[in-house]
């Protein structure tokens, strides 16, 4: 090892593998690595699986990827249906398809289009969504906008902008009574809030608005807040 | 183990910063995860810290985040041992130490071109208690044996080293987790330090 570059890992069809250090590692058919990886790409088309941890620098999963360790990578893409059963550390994460994460998620970016369902915490800069997620732990991030299109779940959710959008339907408005659109948390606290479509238990902020369709237990805020009449808040107190 | 706790609420209303200001420090790692005490109150869970030192933490960031960069700040939280190394002259330079406390390291340990992280802080530590006046040289052939041995066995963020006397007798040891000590009637406790405060105090002067 060392000399240059390093070899390609390419399973096309069955294959096995025990892992190691290689330039590009391309998954295409079945293909099993049973080791940790370290590679610049790591590219799953087929049905891939991954027992053990990667460090790389760009991770694309495009069919049917699982990968049960943790993932350091720069760039993450999720086309297809992943589940990652780990810790993951990145700069720019982006989920299209179904994407599973069993632990905490750091990063830079992360941008939902699809499904994600999180397990542990979801530490970022940047946190976009147009889809549903699900998330365990805090969804901790500086920049937080949600646009919802069903039912997302959070643990907690902290921050400083945090805004979060019902999307006005077409088609879908047909389905709404089976597939509610609302974001369901305990506890939301940022500086600058704006809600609509949120059932939250406390909401606390700087600078609090409340849009439609929200039911909130408790709001605190410290400079302004008002409240639409759509919404229903229990209890509103000026700290 | 009982500390006095605060809640989120009550910090921000006694420091003044704001929830995006603690998020952030959250998530750059100046605020150690194990501080988010969560307890349920009789509104819901609520997030409490452990008052004594999330106040001593964010003042301190408060203080240094003017001329470091929030990443540059983590560095100097984080206790995780760098790999860079100082020469002689650097360290007195610095004002780790100085000349007669690290002419002391050199004789126990050998002369040396570089010091590593460690090292230093083995110097940093010897360097606060003798100059304090607490302690004598020999003694600090006994810290120096202490930190040298063991140091690498202790967990860095919780460890303290612990110098006692009774009778004109003296000792140290490392304790690795802060739980409570007690000491028979008639020691004094000469030098309590933490590991993780001297690691800060170093890293400062480190940048």
């Amino acid at each position: 090892m060392g000399l240059g570059r390093k070899n390609d890992l390419v399973i096309n069809g069955f294959g096995r593998s025990n892992g190691g250090r290689f330039e590009d590692v391309v998954l295409n058919g079945k293909g099993t690595i049973d080791g940790d990886v370290e590679c610049k790409v790591y590219d799953c088309n087929g049905l891939g699986t991954l027992n053990g941890n990667v460090t790389a620098e760009t991770v694309r999963i495009n069919g049917k990827g699982k990968i049960n360790g943790n993932i350091v990578a720069r760039d993450i893409t999720v086309d297809g249906h992943a589940s990652l059963g780990g810790n993951i550390s990145h700069e720019s994460l982006r989920i299209s398809g179904h994407c599973s994460l069993g632990g905490t998620v750091k990063g830079d970016k992360i941008k939902i289009n699809g499904k994600a369902i999180i397990g542990g915490d979801c530490e970022t800069e940047e946190f976009v969504t147009e889809g549903l997620f699900t998330i365990g732990g805090l969804l901790n991030a500086e920049e937080i906008d949600i646009a919802l299109y069903g039912e997302c779940k959070v643990k907690e959710i902290g921050g400083q902008s945090i805004r979060i959008r019902q999307k006005p339907y077409g088609l879908i408005k047909l389905f709404r009574s089976l597939f509610p659109t609302r974001l369901i948390t305990d506890t939301i606290e940022g500086d600058d809030i704006y809600l609509e479509g949120v059932r939250a238990k406390i909401v606390r902020g700087n600078n609090v608005t409340i849009g439609n369709n929200c039911e909130i237990d408790l709001v605190e805020y410290y400079e302004e807040s008002s409240i639409d009449k759509g919404s229903n808040v229990k209890k509103c107190i000026k700290l | 183990m009982s500390q006095d706790l605060i809640s989120k609420k009550d910090l921000l209303d006694l420091t003044g910063i704001s929830y995006g200001q603690l998020y952030r420090w959250k998530r750059k790692n100046l605020i150690p995860e194990e501080w988010f005490i969560r307890k349920s109150t009789f509104t819901g869970q609520e997030t409490f810290f452990p008052k004594v030192k999330i106040l001593e933490r964010i003042e301190k960031i408060q203080l240094m985040k003017e001329n470091l960069s929030l990443d540059e700040l983590a560095d100097v939280f984080s206790p995780d041992l760098t790999n860079v190394s100082l020469s002689y002259e650097e360290i007195l330079k610095r004002r780790i130490s100085s000349k007669p406390v690290m002419d002391f390291f050199i004789e126990n340990i050998g002369q040396l071109d570089e010091f590593s992280f460690e090292q230093t802080l083995t110097i940093y530590i010897l360097e606060k208690m003798l100059q304090s006046g607490n302690i004598n040289l020999d003694e600090g052939r006994m810290v120096l044996d202490v930190l040298l041995e063991h140091y690498r066995k202790v967990e860095s963020k919780t460890a303290e080293l612990i110098f006692i006397r009774k009778l004109g007798m003296s000792t140290c040891f490392l304790a690795s987790n802060n739980d409570e000590l007690f000491f028979e009637k008639g020691t004094k406790i000469i030098v309590r330090l933490s590991l993780a405060s001297c690691l800060e105090e170093l890293k400062s002067k480190w940048t």
